[in-house]
């Protein structure tokens, strides 16, 4: 990593999202637990790198999906030691059954769950905001402002969770998660000595222990509530009586900052960084203020409480819900420099450049067997009426556009092989999905044991690329002879399972072998086998080390 | 001291890279830094744009508000004007490659991308791969644009070869090699515009001219220097260099090259 050590601070250049791993590493985590998904990628991927360079004594590797890696960091924090579970937003819906009852439970060593929001769904299905499910779980959420706040509330976290005794969420948003900026480290604490919790009934979930966890978790309410109310990160500035009224949380602290500058200073401003917030601020600001804003990236989690839901027709809020600010999308400080009036700056602009200029969305790339396959679909399909091809999450659902339109869906992380089931169910036939190796594995196996109890007649193709392309390639949990051991593990007939090698030259052969199973009343699985071209140099190198391990 | 840039181009050609060697720069130099980028899906081929943000003053916002990037350094013609609405109309100046990068059935026909450019106030047109190519490795063409854009920033040159050397040396000592090469020739590319524009050639006949010159790791010398400011003398260089850039054709870098395209 790039840093220089000024004045015997250590400083270092970092994204959002390496500044909470790097501050989850100097608050002496044991372990890190995570699934890849944009944009939280990277705070794994650097707690990992960083424990091989510096030789860290953590335990870091990728799990098979959130759930498993919460679990995961949940244990860990049984045996007294830290631990960091990090997932994009849609992963925490994984992860939500241990997520939730962890809180009844409580934890023992300090557990960090960060999540990363990804608001305008630049690269998600949807762009929940996760601060609802740590209000849904009644346990502190941070939510920083920069990279500085990313590290130390990282730090934080750990030691409040432990002096808690609860998990605390860490919330960042796309563009603070990959932003850089320079961070000061502080000194690194030590890791925990392990140590087991000496109550097992904490952890023991009938519901004699779990009503007394949930009346501890109630009792805690007050305890938070103060903590938000004296929070650093939650500070008040009052410029006066009557003044305008600004409520200003995480990542929108700088946007109001960049469109107000000087104004500011005239305003009553309050920012928001630690969840619940602080009631009696809130009411200061609105009882002084002439009108609020309410600046927030995400839903409007802070206005919504404000406004009661609209019950609150008195109180003169203005954000998302009020309709001055959009409702979906993500917050910039363009938005926010309009909404108080700010003049434009003007930029250059030409006459004619809409028609020039067009969007470039990402593509397959040159050469990927994902290509081959749909193609290898269209032409075995060719002859069928209301074919179907469900989908799934990776590279393969850019397959839904031109020229592939080969994909039909695309829900969830395992949707394809369940929705399929539920499409031969309702009186269709062909039906088939696409699924990708890593997809599988994180959420596949469930739903095809479902059809190879029943033997559905659904054709499920699995793209076995050996790696995590989209998110940058991440090792797969499953590859090559391992797919078609679970597969036959799950009950599918060895004579329906089919092994394909998706290249152009195939094209005749793989064509018949499809046409065959899709004759076939009954499941088949076809594993579309080809190394993914961009990472083939990473993918040989892993296979090679795996061979001579096992040596 | 206050500098918005906006570096764009086409997922996978090296926009990180270069955001890495300025982030570093900025850094040693003492400023604040802040610099957004795209991460995930985009990447796949799909429109790629970092923020680089450097102050010696906090810096509030992470994105560049619209109508304040000092500077667009694009690696691809069609991306460096997507992000138009970002470029001050008070003296921002755009720095792109000129070669296409068509991977979408409907990329618009590229002389109307250069008409575009051509009528911009303040431009540069590098042809990057070339000079990449020359250099020893197409994939340096995100290097050569740095280098075109390196008089513009606030670090010495030496400053910013020394940190591509560490981006590249995790790799090997060649492509080190490669890269400084790259970045020089770029230079080199912005150190010519300089002289002809201080000479009063019309930034529109420079724009044409420079992506046909076979620049060198280091700076023009003053005696070609001299036979180009001469070629721009003469009545016909307007309609030479326009042939020129129908042609599409590199020249050499000497004395000779200027007087031959006056048919001399």
């Amino acid at each position: 990593m790039n840093g220089i050590t000024v004045n015997g601070m250590n400083r270092q250049i970092l994204l959002g999202d390496e500044a909470v791993a790097r501050g989850a590493i100097d608050a002496g985590i044991s372990g890190a637990y995570a699934y890849p998904g944009t944009p939280s990628t990277e705070i794994f991927e650097y707690i990992h790198s960083q424990s091989i360079q510096e030789e860290l004594e953590i335990h870091a590797r990728w799990s098979t999906n959130e759930k498993v890696a919460y679990e995961e960091a949940l244990g860990m924090s049984y045996a007294g030691r830290r631990a960091i579970v990090s997932f994009k937003h849609v992963g925490l819906n994984v992860a939500a059954d241990p997520f939730i009852s962890s809180t009844i439970s409580g934890v023992h060593g300090g557990l960090l769950v960060v999540v990363a929001d990804d608001p305008f769904m630049h690269s998600s299905q949807n762009e929940q905001d996760s601060r609802f499910y740590a209000r849904f779980a009644q346990i502190v959420c941070l939510e920083p402002a920069d990279q500085q706040q990313a590290y130390s509330m990282a730090r934080e976290g750990l030691d409040l969770s432990e002096s808690l005794n609860l998990p605390v969420m860490l919330r960042l948003v796309t563009r603070l998660a990959h932003s850089r900026s320079i961070v000061a480290l502080a000194e690194p604490r030590q890791q925990n000595v392990r140590s087991l919790c000496p109550d097992t009934s904490y952890w023991t979930l009938l519901p004699s222990n779990a009503r007394r966890g949930f009346e501890r978790l109630l009792d805690k309410q007050a305890e938070l509530r103060a903590l938000s109310e004296n929070h650093p990160a939650n500070q008040l500035t009052m410029s006066g009586n009557g003044k305008t009224g600004i409520i200003a949380a995480g990542i929108a602290q700088g946007y109001v900052q960049e469109a107000l500058g000087d104004r500011l200073a005239d305003c009553n401003l309050l920012c928001v960084g630690f969840y619940p917030l602080p009631v009696d601020k809130v009411k200061k600001l609105i009882e002084s203020s002439s009108e609020v804003w309410v600046l927030e990236d995400g839903y409007p989690f802070i206005e919504q409480q404000l406004t009661g839901e609209g019950m609150h027709r008195g109180l003169k809020v203005r954000g998302k819900v009020s309709g001055d600010l959009p409702r979906s999308g993500e917050l910039t400080p363009d938005l926010v420099r309009a909404v108080f009036g700010a003049a434009k700056t003007p930029a250059v602009s030409l006459p004619g450049i809409d028609k020039v200029v067009r969007p470039r969305p990402p593509v397959l790339c040159e050469g990927c067997p994902h290509s081959d396959t749909y193609q290898i679909i269209r032409e075995a399909t060719r002859d069928y009426r209301d074919v179907r091809i469900m989908g799934d999450i990776g590279c393969y659902t850019l397959g839904f556009y031109k020229p592939h339109e080969g994909l039909h869906s695309c829900i969830c992380m395992g949707a394809s092989i369940g929705m399929a089931a539920g499409i031969s169910h309702a009186g269709f036939s062909p039906v088939l999905c696409v699924i990708g190796d890593s997809t599988f594995a994180h959420s596949g196996l469930t739903p095809l044991l479902d059809a190879a109890r029943e033997n559905t007649n659904i054709k499920v193709f699995i793209l076995d690329n050996s790696i995590v392309a989209m998110t940058g390639g991440q090792p797969t949990m499953a590859t090559d002879e391992a797919v078609e051991r679970i597969v036959a593990g799950l009950g599918v007939p060895s004579e329906h399972i089919k092994v394909i090698k998706p290249l152009p030259r195939n094209l005749d052969d793989n064509v018949r072998v499809v046409r065959d199973e899709i004759e076939y009343r009954g499941l088949s699985v076809i594993i579309a086998r080809r190394e993914c071209v961009t990472y083939y140099k990473e993918i040989k190198t892993a296979k090679s080390n795996r061979e001579g391990e096992s040596r | 001291m206050k500098q918005d840039i906006l570096l764009c181009g086409v997922g996978g050609q090296g926009i990180l890279s270069m955001a890495y060697v300025i982030d570093s720069s900025a850094m040693e130099a003492g400023y604040f830094l802040k610099q957004p980028e795209v991460h995930g899906m985009s990447q796949r081929g799909g429109a790629v744009q970092a923020h680089v943000r450097v102050s010696d003053k906090p810096i509030a916002s992470d994105l560049i508000p619209l109508g304040i990037a000092d500077m667009i350094l694009s690696l691809e013609p069609l991306e460096s004007l997507r992000y138009l609405p970002y470029l001050s109309a008070a003296g921002g100046r755009l720095i792109t490659d000129i070669t296409p990068f068509i991977n979408i059935p409907d990329y618009p026909d590229p002389s109307s991308v250069y008409g575009q450019l051509f009528q911009l106030p303040s431009v540069l047109l590098v042809n990057g791969s070339h000079l990449a190519r020359k250099a020893g490795s197409p994939k340096a063409q995100n290097m050569v644009l740095l280098g075109a854009s390196s008089a513009l920033l606030p670090y010495p040159a030496p400053m910013l070869e020394k940190h591509l050397a560490v981006l590249f040396a995790r790799k090997s000592e060649r492509l080190v090699h490669i890269n400084v090469n790259a970045f020089r020739a770029g230079r080199a590319v912005s150190g010519f515009q300089q002289i002809l524009s201080q000479a009063g050639v019309p930034i529109g006949l420079i724009a044409r001219l420079l992506p046909w010159l076979d620049f060198e790791p280091w700076p023009v010398s003053s005696a070609v220097s001299r036979a180009w400011v001469e070629f721009f003398k003469s009545p016909a260089a307007c309609a030479a260099t326009d042939a020129l850039w129908a042609e599409r054709k590199v020249l050499p870098l000497d004395e000779e090259a200027p007087r031959k395209l006056l048919g001399g």
